[in-house]
């Protein structure tokens, strides 16, 4: 038996170790990384169905991949357009709502974290009031608002600043202030976690040393909270480019989100092996994407979660 | 001067920010109570409470609701061992191995919820198969297969919760209970489980809301069990009552309330803290004055005010009929319909009037035979050209001639119900 793994029983006693070490096993091997190998080993499968599963048919292919950029066999064009245009369509607005989130939640990150008072209690709590409703019912809220006959475009006819009601929900509109609106908090907690622990005396020091406003939040707290900036850019991505609920309910009947196309191939089309690759490209991209971003604005890897 | 303009620019930022964040809510829990059939706020029509009570008879929403609990109860027992077991061994794993380790255990975290729930439902499958059990035998359940694929991730949020108390733990207590003779499991239960208390029900708390309000992973593994959150889907997706507008409200009415009693309770220990550190000995000694409930805690009072508020509509609710005013607005709309239909007929006629003076100038120039009567006035009083113009026009609804619309015709009440 291994020196670390005798100290760990000596340490939790036998019952006790066990019991720990059987939880963990069970979750990181059982739950984590078994599941994502087996779908990385499906999706290199044909679709069969289930009594050829094993069968002399069942050998590795690449032909989920290539579907997904050739399209299908003898089909009509070089690439498989319309699926790739979404899966890029995906991925630039995830980080569009990035941004967006970004630039909202800044400002209110630094104020809360550097105001004191009784109301910023209060605040948190209105943060936190809308994390809790379910995601199904916040995208329904935003479609009340946004609709043909909505709030919104009740209020520009009758105010005579329309005179034809706006379409948001063809124009992508309402899906993208959804999306944004899902993850604010996601955003805001982290980068208020860093700007929080920021010694007021360094903002004070940079403003009798002449700084303008700007230039404060550029040399100083800006560098400081790169690890919560970052964080909380990483998690709004991936949740955003991962996102189902609000695509299915707010997006336009002519534009899909990538995570549609999966749950078409598993849900409509029963071809699982397929929807388990573009599972896996979805992920790998994302991951990859993240990576070259932390790489380019310098940013290391431990300094996330922090 | 210029102070003073960044303090009104940042008040009105938190105004549109929160905005943004709140009012959605607002107004989907206003639709709640508008009786017109789609929900929207305006127009207004109604006060009503009818939709409560169509959510409540809604069978697919209960059995939703019951296996949301079913489940989520699941998920809660199984990612706050899980998360627990992975606190204790981060913060004992050999050293060399404590950085894979984190990664794999936050990974899930950022991992996007439709992979999670496609790889459960791959995985569980093929060990379904390597085991040689049906289609319906336990490992493919809908219930079993949604616990494992949500706790792989809500374990990492508990676990987060857990490490970040656990930290604060002096390992020496443990030592000490065990020098005293205490088994390791007795130290576990009788000294760091009461520690970890609190932890455990924030953990506790924090993974029902997540199971509970959890589409992505669910939304492949129900099977047939669907949850609350995927039976809203459904609905939200093919069809919208304001029948989901009032069970939003009643979710966002319980989130206030438990939030604001969570508040008041942590503003009142904290007032009884500064109360004890500031009474003297004697104070102290004898009787020790603390502060009531609500002096100075601006939750409890809200918290009050916001039962009031409650209890006061669930009794209107009770007492109230909206009948008669559902009644008016149907007979509004009406008379609405029925004018929109007058005037578009007026239209229409003038339009043709001006149609046969052209036609009927051009027809004397060029003194071509015309089908039409050329009488001054057009087909107007011809008897047949009214029923002619409804039967060739299918989207204009059939209406009485007479002029007030139909309003009067004792029929058009009955007709409409």
């Amino acid at each position: 038996m291994p020196h670390f793994l005798k100290e760990f029983f000596n340490r939790n006693g036998t019952g006790m170790g066990l019991g720990i070490l059987g939880l963990v096993l069970f979750w990181t091997i059982g739950l984590i990384i078994l599941p994502q190998l087996s779908m990385l080993d499906f999706s290199f499968r044909p679709n069969l169905p289930p009594p050829e599963i094993g069968g002399p048919k069942d050998v590795y292919t690449l032909e989920n991949y290539k579907y997904l950029v050739f399209g299908p066999e003898g089909g009509s064009q070089d690439y498989n357009t319309v699926d790739l245009r979404v899966f890029f369509r995906t991925l630039l607005a995830a980080v569009c709502v990035t941004i967006f989130n970004l630039i909202l939640c800044y400002p209110i990150a630094y104020y809360l974290g550097q105001s004191k008072g009784s109301h910023i209690r209060i605040f948190a709590i209105m943060l936190i009031i809308p994390y809790w409703i379910n995601e199904i019912l916040r995208a329904f809220a935003l479609r009340i608002i946004f609709g043909e006959t909505g709030v919104l475009n009740t209020l520009f006819v009758g105010l005579g600043i329309w005179d034809m009601p706006f379409d948001f929900i063809r124009n992508d509109i309402a899906l993208y202030a959804g999306l944004g609106y899902a993850y604010i908090l996601l955003m805001i907690f982290p980068m208020y976690n860093v700007i929080e622990s920021l010694d007021k005396n360094q903002i004070e020091a940079a403003r009798d040393l002449g700084a303008p406003w700007w230039r404060i939040h550029w040399r100083v707290v800006i560098p400081y909270a790169k690890p919560g900036i970052s964080s909380g850019c990483t998690m709004v991505f991936m949740l955003s480019a991962g996102a189902l609920a609000a695509p299915q309910i707010l997006g336009g009947p002519s534009s899909l989100w990538f995570t549609q196309l999966i749950y078409q191939q598993f849900n409509d089309n029963n071809d699982w092996p397929q929807g388990a690759a573009y599972a896996i490209v979805l992920l790998v991209t994302c991951i990859l994407f993240v990576l070259a971003m932390m790489r380019l604005f310098k940013v290391n890897m431990g300094d996330i979660g922090k | 001067m210029n102070n003073s303009f960044l303090r009104i620019s940042i008040w009105v930022y938190l105004a549109i920010f929160f905005a943004y964040l709140l009012g959605p809510l607002v107004i989907m829990s206003i639709t709640a109570f508008n009786s017109s059939g789609f929900p929207r706020m305006s127009p207004w029509e109604c006060l009503t409470f009818q939709w409560f009570g169509e959510l409540f008879q809604d069978q697919r929403i209960l059995n939703g609701i019951k296996n949301s609990l079913i489940i989520g109860a699941g998920t809660v027992v199984l990612s706050v061992a899980m998360g627990l077991a992975g606190a204790l061994m981060l913060t004992q794993i050999w050293p060399r191995l404590r950085a894979t380790y984190y990664t794999v255990i936050i990974a899930p975290i950022l991992i996007p919820g439709v992979v999670l729930g496609i790889s459960t439902l791959v995985f569980w499958d093929r060990i379904n198969r390597m085991l040689g059990l049906g289609a319906d035998s336990f490992l493919s359940n809908g219930i079993f297969l949604t616990v494992i694929g949500q706790s792989t991730f809500i374990a990492s949020y508990c676990m987060l919760v857990l490490v970040a108390r656990l930290q604060r733990y002096d390992m020496a207590l443990t030592e000490a209970a065990l020098d005293l003779g205490a088994t390791h499991a007795q130290a576990f239960r009788k000294i760091l489980l009461p520690f970890m208390r609190p932890a455990i029900a924030s953990a506790a708390v924090l993974a029902f809301l997540a199971s509970f309000e959890n589409y992505n992973t669910t939304t492949f593994t129900f099977g047939e069990y669907p949850t609350l959150t995927i039976e809203l889907a459904q609905k939200v997706r093919y069809g919208i009552t304001p029948a989901i507008s009032a069970l939003a409200f009643i979710i966002v009415a319980l989130t206030v309330f438990f939030a604001l009693l969570n508040e008041a309770k942590l503003k009142r220990q904290e007032l009884v803290a500064a109360a004890r550190k500031n009474a003297t000995v004697e104070e102290l000694a004898g009787k020790i004055k603390l502060p009531s409930f609500f002096s100075g805690n601006m939750a409890a009072v809200l918290l009050v005010v916001f039962a009031v508020a409650t209890i006061t509509v669930v009794g209107t609710a009770t007492a109230y009929n909206p009948g008669q005013c559902i009644a008016d607005v149907k007979e509004q709309k009406r008379l609405e319909a029925d004018q929109r239909i007058q005037e578009l007929r007026k239209q229409r006629e003038e339009q043709r009037k001006k149609r046969e003076a052209e036609e009927a100038e051009q027809g004397d120039a060029q003194s071509a035979p015309k089908p039409s009567n050329n009488s001054g006035f057009g087909n107007v009083f011809a008897p047949n050209s009214l029923g002619d113009e409804e039967t060739s026009e299918p989207e204009t609804p059939p209406a009485s001639n007479d002029g007030f619309g139909g309003a009067f015709d004792p029929n058009a009440l009955q007709k409409d119900q």
